[in-house]
């Protein structure tokens, strides 16, 4: 039996996947803050994902990282970009998939995929995180309320409020503007979602919207922004348990297929 | 007691970065009377300064070392990076411990450089060597030899002394025994390129542009005998030749970040310069004609060097061949016209032969690196992961 695993250091949390090769199924699944220290990180969640299998690391055939933080896995047999991970990742959740949104905490990427996983165009947020998680965690520090309740709150707004600012610092204060006027809190977490879906959804314009289209990455927990994206692009997305790990299962896949290369290169 | 493999590499980077040249210094002490050559890449015949007693100084512009201040006012902001940091090296001061400059018919802004030269500078000896430019007439090896005896007069009228053809083949010796280990060094990359980094390559092969050769070969050899015993680093990359007809010279980031990005660089011209020959010049005999008989017939394909009986976008396609590349990756200089003038040749030829190819320039003082890691991982990914 045979396993790779997946390692996806995100700006703000690190996941690892372990897959069999045979079974072509996840055997465990850790998640954890990524902190300041990147390669700790990946070696926290690898060490506890191993644990979880039952596995040693000799076990582990092959080792793919993806994330901004890919190369600092001294143990990696290759790094991948984030944009192939979450690509083939959102392929193997729903096999129909032609477009990927991936949204994690610093960076929102749109990607048109083939099926067998080649990115054939993409697009990324600029270099701030104003169209990625990082706004809607500084709307809810700003808030004081807790990152899992933004969703299902955010699905209760009856009138979502204008959120203008394209600046994730400055929207700060047109939220506290927001409170100070005695809005509903749910009408200002749902305007938040909004405001990111727009330029979430200006990206996956540029590359052409091409049903199914999948939503992977963290934000992908939050069932406001879901329904933001749903209505802007008024079709329904593919969203899965697992979308959060999608940059680890594509990287676990890619590293099977590779171990499978490997292993022929040695037959011959 | 053998210097380790990390200790070579740290003297390496340490005089690879010297802009103050203080191992010249250091050399200058130990001959009180020897005089010291600066080379402007890309080749230049060591052999010549070597028999003469001097000490041959590659000298590859400033890098990320020194700041541009006085040169700026004697050149355009349009030519390579590499020109306009060696005339500050010269205007600032830093090479005012050397006799000689070396200049050759690399380009239009070498041979220019060698001008500004002569008249900034009138108190050292500089050398414009034109090479033969026809690899097939019967005149070329007596032209350039003639070239090169020029060469050695000046050398001796400078440096008081006389070159003997027997000093001449014993230097034609000892660079041929350095161009084997760095033939050595360069297949041992092509065949463990895990347990040999393309930057700790580079430094070990730049530095013997700077130390005296025979401290190179020592080095080499010390080098040689350890990496065998040296653990590998288990990574799954493509393998790829590296091609940038260098003269100027990449931010050693650069290279490490190509190497990081997902490609084993296991054969590149960074050393071009220093390795030029194919196989060993001939000892016996008259050594300038064998010196210039080699480099008619045995110098390796570059941009810089016209066209032998081969053509360069021929070799090109053979190396990746040989040496079992899956792409190219092209690193040119900015400005940098023979580069640039035989990337469409080699591109047209490479894609007709359907070897995958990238390309994308570098200017010494190159800081910011994310769109050629970009490119390359790109790159690397599209090879490994989709072909």
């Amino acid at each position: 039996m045979a396993f790779t695993a997946g390692i996806d250091i995100g700006t703000r949390m690190t996941k690892t996947l372990i897959y069999n090769t045979d079974s072509k199924e996840i055997v465990a699944a850790v998640i954890d803050l990524t902190g300041h220290n990147l390669g700790a990180a990946a070696q926290r969640t690898f060490d506890a994902a191993l644990a979880k299998a039952g596995l040693k690391a000799a076990d582990i055939g092959y080792v793919a990282t993806t994330g901004y933080g890919r190369y600092q896995v001294e143990f990696r047999n290759i790094q991948i970009t984030e944009i192939s991970c979450h690509s083939k990742g959102a392929l193997k959740l729903f096999p129909k998939t032609q477009s990927v949104l991936d949204v994690g905490a610093q960076n929102s990427r749109a990607m048109r995929v083939a099926p067998n996983g080649r990115v054939t165009s993409f697009r990324m947020n600029e270099k701030c995180a104003s169209g990625a998680g990082r706004f809607i965690e500084r709307v809810a520090g700003a808030l004081e309320i807790e990152l899992d309740q933004f969703g299902p709150m955010s699905l209760k707004a009856a009138n979502p409020q204008e959120i203008s600012s394209v600046c994730a610092v400055l929207a700060e204060s047109e939220v506290i503007n927001h409170v100070t006027e005695g809005q509903e809190i749910e009408d200002i977490l749902m305007g938040a979602n909004n405001a990111v879906s727009d330029r979430i959804v200006a990206l996956l314009r540029q590359v052409k919207v091409e049903p199914e289209v999948t939503l992977t990455g963290g934000v992908a927990k939050n069932a406001g922004m879901v329904k933001a994206l749903e209505n802007r692009l008024e079709l329904s997305l593919n969203v899965s348990e697992l979308s959060e790990y999608a940059g680890a299962l594509g990287a676990c896949v890619f590293a099977s297929e590779r171990l499978a290369k490997m292993g022929q290169r040695v037959a011959a | 007691m053998s210097v380790s493999l990390q200790q070579h590499l740290q003297r390496c980077r340490k005089v690879v970065y010297d802009m103050n040249f203080t191992y010249v210094d250091a050399w200058r002490q130990q001959h009180p009377q020897g005089k010291v050559v600066g080379c402007f890449p890309v080749y230049i015949p060591r052999e010549v300064i070597h028999a003469a007693g001097m000490l041959p100084v590659g000298i590859y512009g400033g890098g990320l070392e020194i700041e541009i201040d006085r040169a700026d006012a004697r050149v355009q902001s349009f030519i390579c990076s590499i020109s306009r940091s060696t005339l500050e090296l010269g205007m600032s001061h830093y090479l005012k411990n050397f006799d000689a400059m070396y200049f050759t018919s690399v380009c239009d802004v070498a041979r220019n450089l060698s001008g500004v030269w002569e008249r900034n500078f009138p108190s050292v000896l500089v050398e414009y060597i034109h090479f033969p430019q026809n690899m097939e007439s019967k005149s070329s090896v007596p032209y350039y030899s003639g070239e090169m005896r020029g060469l050695c007069q000046n050398l001796e009228r400078i440096g008081n002394v006389t070159i003997t053809d027997e000093q001449l083949r014993h230097s034609i010796q000892v660079y041929n025994e350095n161009r084997a280990l760095h033939r050595q060094l360069t297949t041992f990359k092509q065949e463990n390129p895990g347990k040999l980094d393309a930057s700790e390559l580079y430094l070990l092969q730049r530095a013997g542009a700077c130390l005296p050769v025979e401290e190179h070969t020592a080095m080499l050899r010390e080098v040689l005998d350890e990496l065998p015993r040296r653990e590998g680093k288990r990574r799954d990359r493509i393998r790829v030749v590296l091609e940038g007809a260098f003269c100027e010279q990449p931010p050693l980031e650069l290279i490490e970040i190509i190497e990081e990005a997902g490609c084993d660089i296991v054969a590149s011209d960074f050393a071009l310069g220093l390795m030029w020959f194919l196989e060993d010049v001939p000892v016996q005999g008259n050594p300038l004609e064998n010196l210039a008989r080699s480099y008619l017939t045995q110098s390796d394909y570059s941009s810089v060097r016209h066209y032998g009986l081969k053509r360069r976008d021929y070799s090109l396609v053979e190396k990746v061949r040989r040496v079992k590349a899956d792409g190219v990756l092209f690193c040119i200089a900015k400005f940098c016209e023979p580069a640039l003038i035989d990337y469409v040749t080699h591109k047209n030829t490479l894609e007709r032969e359907g070897i995958p190819l990238v390309n994308f320039e570098f200017e010494e003082k190159m800081g910011v690196f994310e769109n050629i890691r970009m490119q390359v991982e790109t790159f690397a990914e599209s090879i490994l992961l989709f072909a």
